[in-house]
């Protein structure tokens, strides 16, 4: 027996494997319906991939670990352009290397003498690490203050504490020798007895 | 599976912008899968398992050129391709002495029976049949995406898969129709 399609019958093994769509699926289905041969094609490769799907599916003797791995970290020049301080520090030394390389007409520029690029790049990089300093040494100054005015808050507000517990124990004292020095002095004098 | 695409696609925009745990999670998601398609390539699963470090390591340093991101899966699975082709020819002269020879599962067979008659039928394949089946029947993958990720024409690819399925199918016969009490020819 076989099909009478010939070699225009369905693709059956791009039908199996879910390739096939809209129409050209349908008529492969219209026509497997009707075709003896076309069936036992299309039941033989079914059987196959049911076997193959039988194959297991193997754990990972370990995770893969990246947490940890330096690798994955951002490089150091990510981190930088992270900080505001840098990324001004950055523009600035860009605007400046803008400026130096495309200067306003009226300025007086000897066109035969060579572009001394190093001495630029130096004036540049000294700018830049002016900037950068300048910039660390406010940060720096900022989060000190904040720091010492903070401990000192707290070292005000310990005191205060203290002091308020003390003068209370200190009351709680007096009153207590007071009542006693009353007491006394009701015995010896008779007074309050019955 | 449309909401898992977009997840991923965070997670890649997320990864691109430094944030390792982002991609700590692509990781999990994928592991496995890309852990299997090179434990089937490769046989070895200490092999597979550092080309598996390697693909992901690859990925994220290479991240930024990925211009798709709804690609993230072709783009991954081209890199471990590269990965395990580049392992298996270093290897070529050993494997050369060996050919795998399918094993003998005479009997009624039990599913585990028959998921080592799958293994040891895949292993008859040429390197590059199997990658086919590997990334047909196990991964899901469409021929243009095949394509893509071996860098071949659709109909290379429908070739290769075309031929190893013929050969699976003759190789895990005996197995499966004496399973399935004949029928299918």
């Amino acid at each position: 027996m076989s099909c009478k399609l010939g070699d225009g019958r369905p693709d059956w093994k791009s039908y199996a494997l879910g390739e096939l769509d809209g129409r050209v699926r349908q008529e492969a289905e219209n026509h497997v319906a009707a075709c003896a041969d076309c069936q036992d094609e299309l039941a033989g490769l079914r059987v196959t991939l049911d076997a193959m799907a039988t194959l297991r599916e193997e754990e990972l003797p370990r995770r893969i670990a990246f947490v940890s791995d330096k690798v994955f970290e951002p490089r150091w020049y990510q981190k930088l352009f992270l900080r505001p301080a840098f990324a001004a520090a950055a523009v600035i030394a860009a605007a400046i290397l803008v400026h130096a390389f495309v200067r306003p007409a009226s300025v007086p520029v000897n066109s035969t003498a060579p572009v001394d690029t190093r001495a630029i790049e130096a004036r540049v990089s000294a700018e830049v690490m002016a900037r950068l300093q300048s910039e660390m040494a406010t940060a720096l100054n900022a989060a000190v203050t904040k720091a010492v005015a903070e401990t000192e808050k707290r070292d005000d507000q310990r005191t205060a504490l203290l002091l308020s517990a003390t003068e209370q124990r200190y009351s709680d004292a007096a009153d207590f020798l007071n009542k006693q020095v009353t007491r006394m002095y009701a015995l010896n004098t008779g007074a309050g007895v019955r | 599976m449309i909401f898992r695409e977009v997840e991923d696609r965070d997670l890649i925009a997320k990864a691109r912008q430094g944030d390792v745990e982002a991609y700590n999670l692509l990781v999990s998601r994928w592991e496995k899968r890309i852990f299997n398609y090179l434990l089937r390539l490769v046989s070895n699963r200490e092999d597979a398992l550092d080309l598996s470090q390697e693909t992901f390591l690859k990925a994220y340093q290479n991240l930024r050129k990925l211009d798709d991101p709804a690609r993230f899966s072709a783009w991954l699975f081209r890199i471990a391709h590269n990965e395990a082709f580049s392992l298996l020819r270093r290897r070529k002269p050993e494997s050369e002495l060996s050919e795998p020879r399918p094993r003998d599962f005479g009997g009624r067979m039990l599913p585990i029976e028959l998921s080592l008659a799958v293994e040891s039928a895949l292993k008859v394949l040429s390197e590059d049949q199997r990658e086919a089946v590997l990334l047909k029947v196990y991964q899901g993958f469409k021929f243009d995406e095949m394509a893509e990720i071996l860098e071949i024409p659709v109909s290379t690819v429908k070739s290769r898969l075309y031929t190893a399925l013929d050969l699976l199918k003759a190789t895990l016969a005996p197995a499966v129709f004496r399973k399935n009490g004949g029928g299918a020819s």
